[in-house]
């Protein structure tokens, strides 16, 4: 009997784990399922959300649809891409400017998008190039960069903030300390400048002048200061001499005040920007001392709070952005960074250290409750920024937040020792925040901006309307201009170039103006010139216009790089390069030829085929 | 009385009709979602997403009518039709007015079937008259019915009556319907 019972409740206790291991494993499942529910977005269907992230040193900007994590669009913008045609020829304007102002890479951290009444209007998109000290303006109806402005008197352009609430400047941090004039010789210690940039004519308005180094950037939610923080306030200039004081601080610009000594010529020129120097000009500058080399400034959605992360200290500091006062200086865990929010009161800092998300209160911080924290989330690994829908406007969407990872170790499959980095969407719709998934990028974002899709993709064009300068159907023309210098205007469509054969000489100036004729979207062309560094891609409508040396004599076939139609492949045409020294007129070497109706050099075509 | 408004209303129809486009084609394929291409015939010519279907078109070898003579005929038989409708208003109810009449709506549905004809002649001469030289293999020879969907290559084609066309129909209508209506010549109304 006893024995009985005995294995009776040995039954009992392996079926009742039984029963629970596998309510266990549903558990987990249906949580899977749910989490993949939340980021799955089915073919046809389309994203939420446009998440814009920077690109780093790849120099770019990565479009990628929220939830599904999905990259769309590389925005190319300091440097080069084949892929886009952007900036790749000798004499392409784009990559001129480019190596004029600073090379063609740049090393892009933080895009900020330009706002109407405290929210995104989806017309521009800044991003900075920390290396080369510039900023860039993308215009978010093409998709392109189409103003780079290097930033004078500054090097190292760090954060970047739009002023809200209807983007009056664009706030840009010289984060590298340079000599006050200039010059090299000058033992004194070094100063940065914050710069203001007029976001229409992208020219800068007027610089402050700060004594450290200037890092993150945001404003308030009024328009009447940037808070930027400063680090390095000793003006060290090795590591050892940048962490001695206990405090360093959030600088806190008075814009009106500033504008108003501009206005009243107490700026110092140089290279063509006054700059202020708050010592001399009292009211410009406030410093709100916070704990050593701070990093993160953000301000709350309802502009109540400036709140800098302390990096090296556990702690953010909580700053009343109306009298820059510090209100509180709570505990939030390891090496927090940066800050977002909901809609609900709640903000949600990075902790590099801990590799986490902590969601805190901040009415409770703020009051000294010490049920602030509300949840924590590990992200894999070393999260740097991170950014929850609408966070960075007045009125967030309180439902995904994403965590840019510097590390992602286990992440991914292998792929040799330069790994991905690794972003991950979160779930902050609840009290708990839920991880739901994570994506690769290449190196590196660091920061992030989103757009709701129902907002921006009204305003998106797909095809370009031609310029008045596009090579019209019709009137394409190969022109003998100069002695040495040949005029070729073109056109493509599915599936042929017109003219589909281009005859010059050794030693030509070939300036070809090149057309995509077609009107129907995602129809684009490429032409690509063998050995001759030459690729160029055209979406419908657009107009290119490139001048190349015609190169050795021969044979060149300039043919479509971007799948078209079933007659792709077939699409391309020739460059004949007659040598240098040949006798024969082009004209008579074209009879010789025995062809027909084709174009030649100085007369102009037909363009018949 | 209620004839003459009717022929008056037929006169201003097909008067009109001249305004709005004749005949239209609607052409849907898998790589061309939400931007199904559009072409109409009206009196001056073939117009909407011309360019995009001739450079289709090069790839099966249909030639694109740039050219359609008959239209310079319709147009005038349009006009003429208009007028002789008009006249239809003003014409009195004696035997004369009646078989005036008669005859304007044998002349408008004459003209409808004749125009239908032309279009079906056109719409296979599209489908058969091809070019034995177009890159694409394999691509048989086609009808596209008057109106409706045909299945041409990765598209479907509908053939259908536009605003011009219908408005045509209307008119026709109205001329058969005041033809029945009108009394003859013993004083009844026609069954």
């Amino acid at each position: 009997m006893k024995r009985h019972s005995f294995l009776l409740v040995a039954a009992t206790i392996v079926a009742t784990l039984a029963a629970v291991h596998s309510m266990g494993c549903g558990a987990s499942r249906s949580a899977r399922s749910l989490a993949a529910e939340k980021v799955y977005v089915a073919p046809g269907e389309l994203d939420k959300y446009y998440a814009f992230l920077s690109g780093g040193q790849s120099g770019s900007v990565f479009v990628v649809g929220i939830p599904s994590g999905r990259l769309i669009r590389e925005i190319p913008v300091f440097e080069p891409r084949a892929a886009y045609g952007y900036a790749m020829n000798d004499n392409d304007p784009r990559r001129q400017e480019l190596v004029a102002t600073g090379g063609v890479w740049g090393d892009t951290h933080h895009p900020v998008l330009s706002e109407t009444n405290g929210m995104p209007d989806g017309k521009y998109l800044w991003i900075n190039d920390l290396a080369n000290g510039r900023l860039a303006r993308i215009r978010l109806d093409y998709f392109e960069a189409d103003r780079i402005l290097k930033l004078p008197n500054m090097q190292g352009a760090h954060g970047i903030a739009v002023v809200s609430p209807n983007t009056k400047y664009i706030v840009v941090n010289g984060e590298f300390e340079l000599p006050t004039d200039g010059l090299v010789t000058n033992p004194a210690p070094y100063t940065s400048v914050v710069s203001f940039v007029d976001p229409d004519s992208m020219q800068v308005k007027f610089q402050v002048r700060i004594n450290g180094n200037i890092d993150i950037a945001d404003t308030s939610k009024d328009g009447r200061y940037s808070f930027s923080t400063v680090y390095n306030l000793e003006q060290g200039k090795d590591m050892g001499s940048m962490i001695q004081y206990d405090r360093d601080a959030v600088a806190a610009i008075d814009i009106p005040a500033a504008e108003k000594a501009i206005a009243a010529g107490r700026g110092e020129v140089r290279n063509g920007v006054p700059i202020l120097d708050p010592e001399t000009n009292p009211g410009v500058l406030t410093l709100i001392p916070v704990p050593k080399n701070p990093h993160g400034i953000n301000v709350t959605p309802d502009g109540r709070y400036a709140i800098a992360a302390g990096k090296l200290s556990p702690t953010v500091t909580i700053i009343d952005a109306h009298t820059l006062k510090i209100i509180a200086e709570p505990e939030v865990g390891l090496g927090p960074l940066h800050t977002t929010f909901d809609d609900r009161g709640n903000a949600f800092t990075s902790l590099f250290l801990d590799s986490q998300v902590v969601k805190w209160n901040i009415d409770k911080a703020v009051k000294g409750a010490p049920d602030y924290i509300v949840d924590r989330i590990n992200v894999h690994y070393n999260i740097g920024h991170l950014q929850a829908v609408g966070g960075d406007h007045m009125h967030p969407a309180g439902d995904y937040l994403i965590a840019l990872n510097k590390l992602s170790k286990d992440m991914y499959v292998p792929v040799g020792p330069d790994l991905p980095e690794n972003q991950e969407i979160i779930d902050i719709s609840g009290e708990k925040m839920k991880l739901l998934a994570s994506f690769p990028t290449p190196p590196e974002p660091h920061d992030a901006t989103f757009m709701a899709v129902s907002v921006l993709k009204p305003l998106v064009h797909q095809t370009y309307t031609p310029a008045d300068t596009a090579v019209q159907a019709g009137k394409e023309r190969v022109v003998r201009t100069a002695p040495h210098a040949v005029t070729v205007d073109m056109t493509l469509i599915r599936s042929a170039y017109t003219p589909d054969k281009v005859e010059v000489r050794e030693g030509d100036q070939v300036t070809l103006k090149i057309t995509n004729v077609e009107t129907i979207r995602d129809m684009i062309h490429g032409f690509a010139l063998p050995d001759h560094n030459l690729n160029i891609a055209l979406a419908p409508g657009y107009t290119k216009t490139i001048t190349f040396d015609a190169g050795k004599p021969g044979v060149y076939w300039y043919y479509c790089t971007n799948f078209c139609s079933a007659l792709h492949l077939e699409m391309r045409g020739r460059m004949l390069v007659q040598p240098k020294d040949s006798t024969v007129t082009l004209t008579d070497w074209h009879a010789a030829a025995n062809v027909q109706g084709q174009v030649v050099a100085g007369v102009p075509s037909t363009g018949a085929k | 009385m209620k004839v003459r408004l009717l022929y008056a209303a037929a006169a201003a129809l097909v008067a009109a009709a001249l305004a709005f486009p004749l005949w239209g084609f609607a052409m849907a394929a898998p790589q061309y979602p939400d931007e199904t291409l559009h072409l109409q015939v009206t009196r001056a010519g073939i117009v909407g997403d011309v360019q995009e279907v001739s450079t289709l078109q090069h790839f099966i070898g249909v030639r694109f009518p740039t050219e359609l003579p008959e239209l310079k005929w319709a147009t005038a038989a349009i006009v003429a039709l208009a007028a002789l409708l008009l006249l239809g208003a003003l014409v009195g109810g004696g035997a004369v007015g009646r078989l005036y009449r008669v005859l304007c709506a044998v002349a408008l549905v004459t003209f409808l079937v004749a125009s239908a004809a032309v279009v079906q002649t056109r719409l296979y001469q599209v489908g058969h008259d091809r070019d034995p030289d177009a890159p694409l293999r394999g691509m048989r020879n086609f009808t596209p019915p008057l109106v409706g969907p045909a299945k041409v290559g990765n598209f479907t084609v509908w053939s259908f009556p536009h605003t011009g066309a219908l408005m045509l129909l209307l008119a026709a209508g109205l001329a058969v319907y005041g033809v029945r209506l009108q009394p003859d010549s013993s004083g009844k109304a026609a069954a």
